[in-house]
């Protein structure tokens, strides 16, 4: 007999699974009370990354913004965790446009 | 999967070490190979460059260091036109780390028997007498192709360059670095 353990975890999908566009919030509900809000609001530009790229930004204000230091926690070269940033830059910037 | 990440390592080591820990790495590397290769055979006459040749040990560490010299100023200057974001301490560690694979030639050349040159220029099938030559000459092709990935990704990763715009620096930067490298020597020699 074989028990299987999956952890699930949810996670805000960013982009549509079908054409890969930018997915918008469409509905917004209180836990509390059970109001929902509908409407059409377009997500919050950190949102708007992938969990990895998410993921790098919390490290970075985490470690005060060292790369050095991101770079000793992530066993990654300095320049490989500059490059990383950099790539995260651009898709912001790609975002605000 | 283990075989894939380790293949990976050495073909780009630099997204893991970089900096004065590739420099520190590197240039152990390049003094036992120029050490080796003094007393093996193998002489490092340009940036891409090698000959079974004997050389003092003086001059087998001049030559090296001045490919390495040529290389990472070449490359430092291609940074320079190519990208915004660059240290020279990472183009200076990962070049001279890049020349690591060259180890293995050094230490091929002490089983290496050359034959004679003039025999060879009157016949150049005599080439075969040597197992050992021939082997030689077989190992020089991976190893070049190994230490020329590796100057590749050291650019990639020191400059944050892709696409055809590295490619082409890179492949421009290797010509003058190994023409310069070639001059200097050709005086100094």
């Amino acid at each position: 007999m074989y028990i299987c353990a999956i952890n699930y975890r949810i996670m805000l999908p960013t982009n549509c699974p079908s054409c890969h566009e930018q997915l918008q919030v469409k509905c917004l509900k209180c836990e509390h009370c059970g109001t929902e809000v509908n409407g059409s609001y377009t997500l919050p530009l950190l949102a708007q990354l992938s969990e990895d790229d998410q993921q790098f930004i919390l490290r970075f204000i985490k470690s005060s913004g060292s790369l050095k230091e991101m770079s000793a926690h992530m066993k990654l070269s300095y320049p490989t965790v500059r490059n990383l940033l950099n790539d995260v830059i651009k898709k912001i910037e790609r975002y605000e446009k | 999967m283990k075989s894939k990440n380790l293949f990976g390592f050495l073909i780009n080591p630099f997204t893991r070490i970089a900096g004065w820990q590739a420099f520190g790495i590197g240039l152990l590397c390049v003094v036992v190979m120029g050490v080796l290769g003094s007393f093996g055979g193998v002489a490092y006459d340009g940036v891409i460059d090698m000959h079974l040749m004997h050389l003092s040990l003086e001059k087998s560490l001049l030559f090296l260091g001045i490919d390495v010299a040529f290389l990472v100023l070449v490359m430092w200057i291609t940074a320079m036109i190519v990208s915004k974001t660059y240290r020279f301490i990472d183009i200076l560690g990962t070049m001279t780390l890049a020349k690591a694979p060259l180890i293995v030639l050094a230490i091929a050349g002490f089983f290496t028997t050359t034959p004679d040159m003039k025999a060879i220029y009157s016949d150049p099938y005599v080439i075969f007498s040597s197992v050992s030559f021939v082997v030689f000459m077989v190992l020089t092709m991976p190893i070049i192709v190994w230490n020329i990935a590796l100057m590749y990704n050291a650019l990639k990763v020191s400059c944050d360059v892709k696409g055809s715009k590295l490619t082409i620096a890179f492949i421009v930067a290797l010509f003058v670095a190994e023409v310069l490298s070639k001059i200097v020597l050709y005086v100094i020699a």
